[in-house]
């Protein structure tokens, strides 16, 4: 028996987790490696996320951020010749123990990617069903309403809850997403560059949206852009290489990095 | 190396602050010259260069702020620019200082002062090379100058105190020279706050390279 098993019994299991004090973080990597065959993507990372706080994991392209953020919720072993060692605490459980499993771990640790991927079905049942199929048995007119204003889109579809999510805007369609991740009533929300695909007001929007969200969840977000991982996070993770070369607060990382490699890329300087 | 565009504004704008420190460095020494020559000539020529001075300062910050819009600059660079509107404002008051000794030059050459100008001109001297080597630690980046020429406004505030007792016992023994003593502590009083504001820049100076605020010569 392993907190993520136990943790699905208990009546109000996010309450019960986020005041556990199991661990100072929320989630914690430990030694974790990622290779694709015999190349090591993310070179025994380690690092904590805090609780109900915005990280942001800023590299070049193939500095391993992304493959580190999919190790966060089990998102690589959907990809063929992934190998992972090393560890990922969550609540003090490693969410690699062979007992653990990885449908949990994700309906836990969620979810968001660069491009907006609703289900083709209507706004209400893009929220209704991941919650349906994870064993939800409250009220589901409530549950997406409560997601759909958690995301500031409820004002914006109330009146059109049977339409297709396909009949939204491209931003609308990212906060659908964002909503049904948080339906399922998860600790971390993880975010895969969700604002690279949307224009400025959009990504605007998703930005205020974090800082709403984080009173309730924890988040990672990759980003390329280096202003959003200024506006948005507390601290911020520089990854080169597969390697992470500075951790630091955010407003120290981009006023005063302590690695020059970190200086020369948010400067832009990196050749 | 990247972002060459945004590396020739900045050698640009260097180029602009060190044109904008000589000449406030050459407006210092007109001044100075005028205290001991009482040449009037020099007086306007330093305050029509003060003009010129006031122009450069709004140039620099017009074009540090448009790089700050348009560059996006973090970390050092970030700093750098902050660290140039600190460089341009406490030159544009060094600017000031050289004006208003130009003007006290003017006023003291109606009535001489019996006695040469020795310490004055010291201060003024100390005052010209603490601006010089302020700008130039800020062009190269030289904390540890920066640091030094900050100390010496030890130097000045030492030759102040002594100079404003000088003119005090003056007055003791020649009552009836009160506006002239009074012009006197004021010209002092000029250099001594020129050594402040060279301080502050050097301050900038080492903000700008370490990211911590450092309070030199406190």
């Amino acid at each position: 028996m392993n907190i993520l098993t136990r943790r699905a019994k208990v009546s109000s299991p996010l309450e019960v987790a986020v005041d556990s004090g199991e661990s100072s973080y929320a989630l914690e990597a430990k030694d974790l490696s990622v290779y694709y065959g015999d190349f090591e993507a993310v070179k025994k990372l380690s690092m904590g996320f805090e609780r109900k706080k915005v990280t942001a994991l800023i590299g070049p392209s193939g500095c391993g951020k992304s493959t580190a953020l999919r190790a966060f919720n089990r998102m690589n072993e959907l990809i063929s010749g992934v190998k992972t060692s090393g560890e990922v605490l969550f609540h003090g459980v490693n969410i690699y123990d062979t007992d653990v499993d990885a449908v949990q771990v994700r309906r836990w640790i969620g979810m968001v990617f660069q491009k907006p991927n609703p289900f083709s079905k209507s706004i209400y049942e893009n929220i209704a069903w991941g919650a349906r199929i994870n064993g939800y048995k409250g009220d589901f007119d409530e549950l997406v309403e409560n997601s759909l204003r958690q995301v500031a889109l409820w004002d914006e579809v109330k009146d059109k809850l049977r339409e297709s999510a396909y009949a939204l805007s491209g931003g609308q369609q990212q906060r659908l997403c964002i909503a049904r991740a948080v339906a399922l009533k998860p600790e971390i929300l993880l975010m895969d560059e969700p604002t690279s695909a949307l224009d400025p007001i959009s990504t605007a929007k998703i930005e205020d949206l974090l800082d709403d969200l984080k009173k309730r969840y924890t988040i990672v977000i990759v980003t390329h852009n280096m202003q959003q991982a200024g506006r948005v996070s507390d601290k911020t993770g520089f990854m080169l290489l597969g390697d992470l070369v500075e951790y630091a607060d955010t407003k120290e990382l981009f006023f005063n990095p302590r690695d020059e490699r970190t200086e020369n890329y948010i400067s832009g300087r990196f050749g | 190396m990247m972002r060459i565009q945004f590396n020739e504004e900045l050698n640009r704008l260097h180029h602009d602050i060190l044109a904008m420190g000589s000449r406030v460095e050459e407006d210092l020494r007109k001044a100075l010259l005028a205290l001991k020559t009482g040449d009037i000539e020099l007086v306007s020529e330093v305050k029509a260069s003060d003009q010129i001075v006031n122009a450069m300062q709004m140039k620099i910050e017009d074009q540090a702020a448009m790089l700050i819009a348009t560059q996006q600059p973090v970390a050092k660079d970030l700093r750098q620019l902050v660290t140039i509107f600190k460089v341009t404002d406490n030159l544009e008051r060094i600017g000031d200082h050289a004006v208003h000794l130009a003007k006290t030059a003017k006023r003291l050459s109606d009535s001489p002062y019996p006695r040469p100008l020795d310490r004055l001109e010291r201060m003024a001297a100390i005052d010209v090379g603490m601006v010089h080597d302020a700008v130039a630690s800020f062009l190269n980046q030289d904390e540890a100058l920066a640091r030094a020429t900050a100390a010496r406004d030890d130097e000045v505030d030492a030759e102040h105190k002594a100079f404003v007792q000088e003119v005090l016992a003056y007055l003791a023994k020649n009552p009836d020279k009160a506006q002239q003593a009074t012009r006197l502590i004021a010209t002092s009083s000029y250099l001594e706050r020129l050594g402040d504001h060279v301080t502050n820049l050097c301050e900038a100076v080492v903000f700008m390279l370490t990211g911590a605020h450092a309070e030199l010569n406190e």
